[in-house]
């Protein structure tokens, strides 16, 4: 089964795309467009984290016993994405086309790189342990990632 | 779940930043002694000073950057976790270092005691890298080609290095050994079997990650490295064995393997989704059309040739696969690295009570384009040294002056984090 896999992952792709309109709107200069893209993309992750951390990270937990574990270190890098998505935000918000660039390049290595620790080894794990629940999960997970 | 941790785990910055910091030295020095020399260096791809430049620039820049950046890389991206990341990053580095300057004295000096200790100290630094990184590498299972890839860059790494060690040995020595096929060889070990698989293992997480290109086909890039060390097993039967038809064979299809994933990264690249052409992304498109550039005149040599019994051919082989492809290449990975790494580091440190400064920062991109322009603009003169000698000197001095612009930026770059995380440090105690 790797049904969260995909699930999550495409979202990921998801938030990737609205990622890449705003950057296209800054790279037109179009500061209106940019922001409103960016704002999108930034409920989108934040929706993303929730369902993680609200519904995927804690059934995980509760059925592997492991709340220190990898689960705390994705909690943790989630918290970093927060502060510079409100950074990058705030550049545009005062036009400061340079300082958003600069956040975004940091911004993006750092998603990146924790979305590949999730898809080639949380999502897996999740996948590999929480079999049983599976369809409720899903069914929740992709409620709450329909929000934005 | 190795690798899901090390993200706490990170070697200290220290670890790596070592090895960053000192590459530009080993290129600024290879550009003195092309100054020095002048003219005369690029007689032919033998001569002391040719040897010991391409040797300052492989081993002195290349390999001490792409060691550097595997300690640091090797946690994130296989999950390997090695005991001691600093203590392995000292006495690397020291090894590494003092290798290069031993082996290129030995060849430009033509002292018979220095290349040996030079090649023995560097097989020894290669030998103690690879005790200390195979075991974990090889538990891991291969989940994804950058860590297939990663496994086969390994016995590229050892085959470069033992060919290097007898290669030396046998010039100190006078033993009666067919050298020229040997260091051919030698060099498809080290640009492809190595420096090529690596590469390529790389690419195929930091050309998405920092460009937010489409990825590369999974079924390709999982048999690509594989195709690479065929090709140069190819190529070592045939000096093994003594049959240079398969030998051309080898060295066309390496090539033609070459040029197929340059241009295909740039094909990806050009399918960014990023807002600017930044420059690590200049200095990739630059790197990969040399790359090609070089790869297609050693393809048609192989079937022509007059080409190939051009006498200049192996000098601007060696400009354009070294200077235009490799080096641009690795900076413009550094560019993302270094910065990143020094954010994420002051963030760690600011345990979400300070911000940290994002990476433009560190290292602002009007610094590292014009430093961009000037490896370019020096490149060029290199090129043209390579057909004209008489410019050699001043093609040198350009050199010299890109590298001292690298080292001065990346100095930068880590004075800043220096500062600020003292800075950090004082704010967090009084918090």
């Amino acid at each position: 089964m790797t049904a969260i896999r995909s699930l999550m992952t495409e979202d990921h792709r998801h938030c990737d795309d609205l990622f890449a309109d705003a950057e296209l709107a800054v790279g037109k200069k179009d500061s209106q467009a940019a922001k409103a893209c960016f704002e999108h993309f930034q409920q989108a992750m934040l929706a993303h984290f929730d369902a993680e951390e609200k519904t995927l990270f804690p059934t995980f937990e509760a059925k592997t016993g492991m709340s220190m574990g990898p689960t705390q270190v994705m909690r943790m890098e989630h918290a970093q994405i927060r502060v510079l998505m409100d950074e990058a935000l705030q550049a545009l918000v005062l036009n400061q086309f340079d300082d958003y660039l600069g956040y975004a390049d940091t911004l993006v290595i750092m998603m990146q790189q924790h979305n590949m620790k999730e898809e080639n080894m949380l999502y897996p794990m999740c996948d590999q342990h929480l079999s049983g629940e599976t369809p409720e999960l899903l069914a929740r997970l992709e409620t709450e990632l329909n929000v934005a | 779940m190795q690798g899901l941790l090390s993200f706490d785990q990170a070697p200290p910055f220290t670890a790596p930043l070592r090895f960053f910091l000192s590459a530009p030295v080993f290129a600024l020095l290879a550009g003195l002694i092309l100054v020095w020399d002048g003219p005369s260096l690029l007689a032919s791809r033998w001569t002391p000073g040719a040897l010991a430049v391409t040797h300052l620039l492989t081993v002195g820049f290349m390999l001490q950057a792409m060691l550097g950046a595997l300690i640091q890389v090797l946690p994130v991206v296989a999950g390997v976790n090695l005991a001691q990341p600093l203590a392995i990053s000292r006495w690397l580095h020291v090894a590494l270092s003092g290798g290069a300057v031993l082996l290129s004295s030995g060849f430009y000096f033509a002292s018979a005691s220095l290349l040996i200790t030079g090649g023995i100290v560097l097989g020894v630094s290669v030998l103690g890298f690879l005790v200390v990184v195979v075991p974990p590498l090889s538990r891991t299972p291969s989940t994804s080609p950058t860590i297939r890839g990663l496994k086969m860059a390994m016995s590229g790494l050892f085959g470069v290095a033992a060919l290097g060690v007898v290669l030396a040995l046998a010039v100190a020595n006078g033993w009666s050994i067919p050298l020229l096929s040997l260091t051919d060889l030698h060099a498809s070990w080290g640009f492809a079997a190595w420096g090529g698989i690596l590469l390529a293992a790389m690419a195929y997480v930091v050309v998405p990650m920092f460009q937010l290109t489409p990825g590369y086909p999974a079924r390709l890039s999982w048999w690509y490295p594989g195709l690479l060390l065929a090709g140069v097993v190819l190529a070592s039967l045939s000096v093994w064995f003594e049959v240079p038809g398969i030998g051309q064979l080898a060295q066309g299809m390496l090539s033609f393997l070459g040029i197929a994933f340059c241009a295909f990264t740039m094909h990806l690249q050009l399918k960014r989704r990023r807002a600017r052409a930044d420059t690590t992304f200049r200095y990739w498109q630059l790197g990969l059309a040399c790359t090609i550039f070089a790869l297609f005149l050693s393809l048609t040599a192989t079937f022509w040739p007059a080409l190939a019994e051009y006498n200049e051919l192996p000098l601007l082989l060696g400009v354009l696969l070294i200077v235009g492809g490799f080096v641009p290449l690795i900076v413009g990975m550094l560019y993302k690295i270094i910065p990143f790494l020094a954010w994420l580091h002051l963030q760690n440190l600011g345990g979400g009570k300070l911000p940290a400064p994002a990476m433009h920062k560190i290292l602002g991109e009007k610094e590292m384009n014009g430093q961009m322009g000037s490896h370019a603009l020096a490149l060029v003169f290199l090129l043209g040294a390579v057909l004209l000698p008489e410019l050699a000197r001043v093609a040198g001095l350009l050199f010299v002056m890109a590298n001292l612009l690298l080292l001065w930026n990346l100095s930068r770059a880590s004075w800043r984090y220096r500062q600020q995380s003292k800075l950090m440090r004082e704010q967090l105690a009084q918090l």
